[in-house]
Parts: C-alpha cells; sequence; structure tokens
C-alpha cells in the first residue's frame, strides 16, 4: 500500500468547486473538436450563429424551458438591484434577441449558438454545473418540414462530432393533454394525470386515472406508456378509437414528420415515442431526444415551442434543439475507451546561443502551411534529444529527418520539414498527454 | 436481449426483490447470491446489491439500467428515472408522530413546530400541503429520540409495525405519505434497451398480479 503522496503547500487554496469540471489538454481539445464540428454542421444548413450573454434578467430567464428549474439558477444582484441569473439554457436569450434586434427576419430565421450554461444543482451528485451547449432555432415556420428540419440537423451535427448511429426518439407535447381532454377529463384531473406523467411515475399515472371518466382505449394506451414506442405503424394502432381531433392531429403530424424524417436518411435509427414526456407549458408539438447507448442521459433534445417568442412580444412559431456537448464528450470516451484525444505532434525547433532569431524565423515559416511548432525557450550547447531542428549561430542548420542529424543551411533544413511536415517529427507520442482520469469528474 | 444492470436494495427490501425478480423471469436470483458478493451475474444480467439510498443514484446516472427501490427513497433524492411498476412489497408509511401527552397528539396544532426528520424533502412537500409552518431539523438515525429530548415537538418518520413508535411513547398524528417498493428504469436504457426494460416490467407486474391473486381469493373465503 502507497503513502498519499505528500503534497507541498498544504493549507494552500487548490479547491476546485463541486460539480464543476477542469478539462486538460487532450479532453479540452476533444470538447473543442465536438463544439467546433457542431456549429460547422448547423452553419452549413445556413444557421447563422449569435453569441449572447452569460447573464441575463431573472425575469428574462423566467419566460424560458423548466420554470422548475428556476431553483437551480445561479442568481445575484445588478449594482441597481436588479436580480440576474447565468443562463440555465440559451433558447430563452436567443428568443429575446429575435423579439428585439432581429424582429424583422427574414423568416424563417435560422439561428445557432454554442456557450457555457450554469445549473446550482446540489454538488456531491455527480452531476455538472457547468455545460457546454450547442443548438438551433428555426424561427417563423410553422410546418412540420421545420421540426424534421431540426431533428435530421441534430442528428447529423452529432454524427459529424463522432457520434454516428444515434437513437432519435420522436414523441408529440400535445398527444397526452389531448388524449386526455378528448377523454373528457376536467382540467382538474388532466393536471393530475400530466403531473403524475412528467414525474415519469407510472404508478401515479394509474392512481390519478382513478375514478375519472376515462375510456377504454385511452385508459390501454395511456397505461402502456411508457411502451408506446415503435416505427410507423404504431401511428395506426394509436388511432384506432380515437375519435377525438387534437390527438389525432397529433398522430397526423408525427406520420408526416415521419416520412420527411425518412427522406432526411434517418431510416433505422428514428423511434415514435408516444409517452414521450416533456415539459407541457413549454413544448407545443413535434418533441425529440438523442440517445447514443454509452450514456444514461440524453445527447441532445429539441422540440417546437410556439408559445415562447409571445412571452416576448412577438407571437411567431419555433422549434429547435439543444447538443450536449460535454455529455457527447463522456460518450465518445467510452465509446473509444480514451478520456482523451492525442494532441498533434509539435515540431522542436531548438538552437545554439546566436541562433535565437534565425530560430524563431524559422518556426515562423513552418508554421505557415499549419505545422504545430514549438520553440525552445533557451539555447542549446547540441542538437537537444527530441529536437527537429537545430539551428546554429552561424546560419548552419541540423535536422532530425527521422534516423540522425542531417547537416543543411537553415533555409534547406526548413524546406526538408516542412515537406515532410508533422509526419516526419519524431515528436509523435512524445508528449505525454496529462490525461484525465476516467470517471474523475461530474457527469450528465 | 441485452443483459441489464440492475440495483437491488440491500436490507428489508433484499429477499422480497429477488423472489420477484425471479418470478419475472430471473431464474434463479435469491437473496443468499448476495452473502458475500455485491455484484452478481445471472440470466445474461448483472444485479449489483447497493445501499437503498444510493439505488436511486446508480439509476439516475445510468450506472444501473433498472433497480428496484422504496418509493421513500425516491421521495427524497431528484431523479429523472422512470417508476414503471409499483411491486406492492416492503410497504411503509411516512407519519408524523407526537409524544402521547403532548397537546399535538391531543389534536391542537401549535402555532410554532419542531420537527425532526430523516426526509426534509417529504416533510416539506407535507407541510406545504396542509399549510403548517415547521422548523424542521435533519437527523440521521434514531429520530424518536428528539420529542424526549426536547430536540424537537414531533418527528417525521417511516413507521412499518408501529411498534418503535410505541416503545418511544408517541401517537400518530397525520399521515404524510405512503410507500412500496418500485421497480425504476434510467431515462436512456428506457430508449436504448427498451426491449430488455419493459420485458422485465412486464414480468415484474405479472409476478406482483400473481402473487396478489391468491391473496385477494384468501380474503373472500
Amino acid at each position: 500500500m502507497q503513502d498519499a503522496p505528500n503534497v507541498e503547500g498544504a493549507g494552500a487554496p487548490r479547491g476546485r468547486a463541486g460539480g464543476f469540471t477542469d478539462w486538460l489538454p487532450g479532453a479540452a481539445r476533444r470538447r473543442r473538436t465536438v463544439g467546433d464540428a457542431m456549429i460547422r454542421t448547423f452553419e452549413g444548413w445556413g444557421y447563422g450563429m449569435v453569441a449572447t450573454p452569460l447573464i441575463e434578467p431573472l425575469d428574462t430567464v423566467s419566460s424560458g424551458v423548466g420554470a422548475a428549474k428556476q431553483t437551480q439558477l445561479f442568481r445575484f444582484m445588478d449594482a441597481d438591484g436588479a436580480l440576474l441569473a447565468l443562463v440555465g439554457e440559451r433558447t430563452v436569450s436567443v428568443a429575446r434577441v429575435v423579439a428585439t434586434q432581429l424582429r424583422d427576419g427574414p423568416y424563417p430565421l435560422r439561428l445557432c449558438y454554442a456557450g457555457p450554461v450554469l445549473r446550482n444543482q446540489p454538488p456531491l451528485g455527480g452531476r455538472r454545473r457547468e455545460n457546454l451547449q450547442a443548438g438551433c432555432e428555426l424561427i417563423g415556420a410553422a410546418c412540420i418540414a421545420a421540426d424534421a428540419e431540426c431533428v435530421a440537423l441534430a442528428a447529423e451535427a452529432l454524427a459529424r462530432a463522432g457520434l454516428d448511429g444515434v437513437q432519435v426518439d420522436v414523441g408529440h407535447a400535445d398527444f397526452l393533454p389531448g388524449l386526455l381532454e378528448g377523454a373528457g377529463l376536467d382540467a382538474a384531473d388532466r393536471d393530475r394525470v400530466l403531473a403524475a406523467l412528467s414525474g415519469r411515475d407510472l404508478v401515479a399515472v394509474e392512481e390519478a386515472l382513478e375514478g375519472t371518466p376515462i375510456g377504454e382505449t385511452e385508459r390501454a394506451l395511456l397505461l402502456r406508456f411508457p411502451a408506446l414506442r415503435g416505427g410507423r405503424e404504431i401511428l395506426d394502432a394509436a388511432a384506432q378509437g380515437l375519435r377525438a381531433e387534437r390527438p389525432r392531429r397529433a398522430l397526423a403530424e408525427l406520420a408526416q414528420l415521419w416520412d420527411l424524417l425518412m427522406a432526411h436518411g434517418l431510416d433505422g435509427h428514428l423511434h415514435l415515442d408516444l409517452g414521450a414526456v416533456r415539459d407541457w407549458d413549454y413544448y407545443t408539438g413535434p418533441t425529440f431526444e438523442l440517445f447514443s447507448g454509452e450514456l444514461g442521459f440524453p445527447l441532445g433534445t429539441g422540440g417546437r415551442y410556439d408559445g415562447l417568442l409571445e412571452r416576448f412580444g412577438l407571437p411567431l412559431p419555433a422549434t429547435g434543439f439543444v447538443l450536449h456537448v460535454d455529455r457527447c464528450c463522456d460518450a465518445l470516451a467510452r465509446r473509444s475507451g480514451e478520456a482523451a484525444v492525442p494532441l498533434p505532434p509539435a515540431l522542436r525547433v531548438a538552437y545554439a546561443a546566436g541562433g535565437e532569431a534565425m530560430a524563431i524565423r524559422a518556426a515562423t515559416v513552418l508554421r505557415g502551411p499549419g505545422a504545430a511548432v514549438a520553440c525552445d525557450l533557451e539555447p542549446s550547447d547540441a542538437p537537444p534529444p527530441g529536437a527537429d531542428l537545430f539551428v546554429d549561430a552561424d546560419g548552419g542548420a541540423r535536422w532530425w529527418d527521422g534516423k540522425r542529424w542531417a547537416d543543411a543551411t537553415t533555409a534547406e533544413a526548413v524546406a526538408a520539414l516542412a515537406v515532410n511536415g508533422n509526419a516526419g517529427a519524431r515528436t509523435a507520442g512524445r508528449q505525454a498527454l496529462p490525461a484525465g482520469r476516467p470517471g474523475g469528474g461530474p457527469r450528465g | 436481449m441485452t443483459g441489464l444492470c440492475i440495483a437491488v436494495p440491500n436490507g428489508a427490501l433484499l429477499a422480497g426483490a429477488c423472489e420477484l425478480l425471479a418470478a419475472a423471469g430471473i431464474d434463479g436470483v435469491a437473496a443468499s447470491h448476495f452473502d458475500d458478493a455485491l455484484l452478481v451475474e445471472i440470466g445474461g444480467h448483472r444485479l449489483i446489491k447497493v445501499r437503498p439510498t444510493d439505488a436511486p443514484v446508480y439509476v439516475q446516472m445510468g450506472a444501473a439500467d433498472c433497480g428496484i427501490v422504496g418509493k421513500d427513497m425516491l421521495w427524497e433524492t431528484p431523479h429523472d428515472s422512470y417508476e414503471l411498476v409499483d411491486l406492492r412489497f416492503g410497504g411503509c408509511r411516512l407519519v408524523l408522530a407526537a409524544p402521547e401527552d403532548s397537546p399535538l397528539a391531543a389534536g391542537t396544532w401549535p402555532p410554532a413546530l419542531r420537527v425532526a426528520t430523516k426526509y426534509p424533502r417529504s416533510a416539506r412537500t407535507f407541510f406545504d400541503r396542509i399549510n403548517v409552518t415547521t422548523e424542521l431539523i435533519k437527523l440521521h438515525g434514531s429520530v424518536e429520540l428528539a420529542p424526549a429530548t426536547g430536540l424537537a415537538d414531533a418527528i417525521l418518520d417511516i413507521v412499518a409495525t408501529g411498534r418503535t413508535l410505541r416503545a418511544n411513547r408517541l401517537v400518530e398524528v397525520a399521515e404524510a405519505g405512503r410507500s412500496t417498493a418500485r421497480f425504476i428504469v434510467n431515462q436512456a436504457s428506457l430508449k436504448t434497451r427498451s426491449e430488455a426494460v419493459t420485458a422485465l416490467a412486464a414480468g415484474l407486474r405479472r409476478a406482483v398480479t400473481d402473487r396478489a391473486a391468491p391473496r385477494a381469493a384468501e380474503g373472500v373465503a
């Protein structure tokens, strides 16, 4: 058994707040690559990036999704006493921007964003309190084609980020509320059943249905929740015996969405999930979630939210989604078994005393074509092991060709290394990554 | 069918959980398997034995696909898991209890009430519902001692038989909730391993109904 390492400077302020993550070089690189791939995909579909503040007035944040999560906001006070909050999601910020500065369109308006969001969940739960999210909002289009575009784009962005073959579950926020209304439940009963459903508590759903006038067809459908899953065929099965207009319209929209998503190439990855339970105060139409087999949380969620813009004085339909970049990194780490991706090998330029200026110029030239180059900070007497280029004081140079040091002028050596590029660098694998311990940080 | 990771709670619910899982089709599972193991592979599934309070955490975080857990544990742990089946065993009640000679026991609610409990979230929900203002004191065990020592006026605690209350000269004032064992499933596992999970849920539901049926018949006779 080893003793715990004896650290110097005990008592120094070295703590990290619970639920927050330090992303070390290889892991941070993956996180950036994943986020970049998503944004590039969004832009490739015609979405313009907006960047919104990390801090919003509390009443702006409160207009958004998850009013129930109000207690999980980091809040504080502005100089004038106004209440502020760190954003817990960014759709509401985009909605604010659209309703103010981008009011005049042109519609449909395609916007995307990426940035951190914060949730003040109690620490020690293993959940992250800061998460990087990337998402899209498609505003001003009420048609199912807009919903289909968002679902397909979300799946495509995950694939481009390295997570191909994710499972897409599509539901409809109006199906269950419509079903309950059509079954003749009064508002109080409906609220009770919907509360049980959004608590994901089937036992409570069963209890809440006791003594209501619900018919056998609807009851059977509800109690099959959340097994109301499958392909397009479940839509016909569900429609049988349902006479009310509202749930039937939801099913018809899902049929249309299904067909469009086949055209988008999602065959084999798509599931309909009529029992999908989402925030009914917020979502108004088709909703979706994306899962990979590696993780106990969805990688992305989205749906139609036709009521939000109205809260900002601009009644416009909208649909969109958010991808959880950090969860995607968790899934990639599990898929590959690697906590971090390797950093690109950097060429190392060393020099003798007096060769410094030439070495700096050589490094600049080599970086031109995109090579990663690290220039030594102090001169060496002789070519140090691990260097790729050694610049002498007299303009001469030596470069490592993979086996031995070759003499050349500095210009010749730079040209040779530029041709070989980083492939010729013997630095591959030399720069040992300070790899994060898998599972060491918070998740979700 | 892909194998599932199933969390079962140590303690009072373990035997019942194993019986039901066996009846639901995981052949041969028995509590004795866990005598000297925390992780058992059986019928293509992995079963892990965890503390009852930890079971919702394993399932929430996806470390287990599903689990058996007392409803009382779910009251205290916010979660996104799906609660699919009432397993109808391990029943207990959450009650407000006060010393038998106290005004509260006689039906007089004092204007300011101090309540000791291991279940602060449930307590908050209950007192909000009945609109009673209380000062809650969170304890980790032996809550019954709090009124006797003057720490609190009353306790909110889980009661199975009522023996502990009687032994400490406490009487039930109100019921705050009823708990039984539940079958819960991680939100992603429900979607990505839905065949295996729904099959197990159906098996459990069947086992629970089969079990209830003979008893109901006895009741009639």
